[in-house]
């Protein structure tokens, strides 16, 4: 039974053009900030927007190594599965795709997929400095997805009262029924150890070991220009975006209003608060880490603070 | 329809490229001054790019010597267009103090079309954005040209 709304839903709202003008909006918001605790008057707030146009109209070269459609599929695969993330996130009582269950699982295998673009789209252009890059882009998954997965177990467990429920929409009745997960004390240290987890993710500066431009020449993206470079420019954009909802959606849902468009707003201005926490504050305080660094302080520091909320969460607290 | 918009967003976003082709890191030091808080050359859009793949402006430094000749050319081919080259201090333009040296491999503009000339020894960082300005001014009008000549977007 197809149903009309699904296409609005993945092209306008929550899909696609959301994502672009939420992300560009979002990441522009964020420079501004950035630049304003330096104290200079920063890029214009459609920065971003003006980077991905530029970028459209730019020559694209495809290196004589390079495998062609790897090479031009991968950003665009990141971009679909960021997407795929954003309709599957509940905003306050509404989520486009309702009732599924175990969504969450989704979201996970999800949320590599863009990493995993970088990883392809690297390795298929064929350079040195690209296979320095998706080494390192690897180290970082593998060093946020302990911490993550033990944050939504722990989230799963407490909505799901007898069992563990890995589905986002018995999340947000929880939260609409108890109030935010936030508050909830005993997810105050798996509140945290997200909170460090959405940088990574996004692979913005304190964690962007994969794309350290002074190092490594920006890493997989090294032989990338013209408008493949624009869509993984997009691609962090939107991904700031997704993954901070992600944030707003476990830890800060609730009733909300009832009116979608006014939900929206309010999951926006969510969306806004937990990036600053989490990366402008972040990015503006410290220098890049060492891979090694990286690695470290997610299994330990980390993983340690979401172990502490999922024993407490399985001890019924 | 986008084509508009793409030749605006063209000067109000292009990121840079930094080569040193031998220079006395007078220049390299002043052209970093003028990203620094204090001038923000990110106001106007400027960004340091780190491989000449995503950059629209190459600004070389320093005198061209010998030994560095071809890579320099070779890395500006690398550049995707539209792309604007921009010499910083006398050294590119003229050899400077350097010009009787046996490495020297004389003016930048003698291999390739320079767009921007930014003089001084060292250039201020407020002459510096002057003429990265300009050069970004040009990047618009070069992208207008070649949508016209129907050359590959
Ligand atoms: S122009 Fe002057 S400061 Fe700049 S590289 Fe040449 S000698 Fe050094």
């Amino acid at each position: 039974m197809f149903n009309w709304m699904w296409l609005f839903y993945i092209l306008v709202f929550p899909g696609a053009l959301f994502c672009f003008v939420g992300g560009t909006l979002l990441n522009g918001l964020d420079r501004k900030v950035y630049a304003k605790m330096q104290q200079r008057i920063g890029p214009p707030i459609l920065q971003p927007f003006y980077d991905f146009m530029k970028l459209m109209g730019k020559e694209t070269i495809i290196p004589y190594e390079a495998n062609k459609p790897v090479f031009l599929g991968a950003p665009v695969v990141g971009f679909v599965a960021l997407v795929t993330i954003m309709l599957l996130l509940p905003q306050f009582g509404f989520s486009a795709f309702g009732d599924i269950n175990a969504d969450m699982i989704v979201i996970i295998y999800l949320l590599t997929i863009p990493a995993a673009s970088i990883i392809i789209g690297g390795a298929a252009s064929g350079s040195p400095y690209a296979g320095v890059g998706i080494s390192r882009e690897m180290v970082s998954v593998i060093s946020f997805e302990l911490p993550l997965v033990m944050v939504l177990l722990a989230i799963g467990r407490k909505a799901g009262g007898d069992g563990v429920t890995f589905s986002m929409k018995a999340i947000a009745d929880y939260q609409a029924a108890n109030g935010a997960m936030i508050c909830q004390w005993s997810m105050i240290p798996a509140a945290l150890a997200m909170l460090l987890v959405v940088p990574c993710e996004v692979g913005c500066h304190p964690f962007d070991v994969a794309e350290a431009e002074t190092e490594i020449c920006e890493g997989p993206l090294v032989e990338y220009s013209g408008a493949p470079l624009g869509v993984f420019k997009l691609n962090y954009y939107v991904k700031q975006l997704v993954v901070s909802g992600l944030f707003a959606a476990l830890f800060l849902g609730g009733k909300g209003t009832g009116i979608v468009a006014a939900d929206a707003v309010i999951f926006y201005v969510e969306c806004l608060v937990v990036t600053f926490f989490s990366m402008t504050l972040i990015r503006a305080s410290l220098a890049r880490l060492k891979v090694e660094q990286v690695f470290k302080f997610y299994w330990t520091v980390v993983a340690g603070l979401a172990l502490v909320s999922l024993v407490l969460a399985w001890f019924g607290l | 329809m986008f084509d508009n918009l793409i030749n605006k967003s063209a000067a109000k976003s292009p990121w840079l490229f930094h080569i040193n082709a031998g220079s006395c890191n007078g220049c390299d030091i002043e052209l970093v001054a003028g990203l620094t808080p204090r001038y923000d050359a990110e106001r106007l859009g400027f960004r340091l790019a780190g491989t000449p793949r995503h950059a629209d402006i190459v600004v070389v430094t320093g005198p061209i010597t010998a030994q560095i000749k071809d890579r320099v050319l070779r890395t500006i081919e690398q550049d995707p267009e539209p792309r604007c080259i921009v010499t910083m201090g006398s050294c590119p333009a003229s050899g400077n103090v350097f010009k009787d040296g046996y490495p020297y491999a004389g003016p930048l503009s003698k291999y390739v079309d320079v767009d921007v000339d930014i003089a001084g020894c060292a250039a201020k960082p407020e002459t510096v954005l002057e003429g990265l300005y300009q050069a970004a001014q040009i990047l618009e009008q070069k992208r207008k040209a070649m949508k016209n000549k129907g050359g590959q977007i």
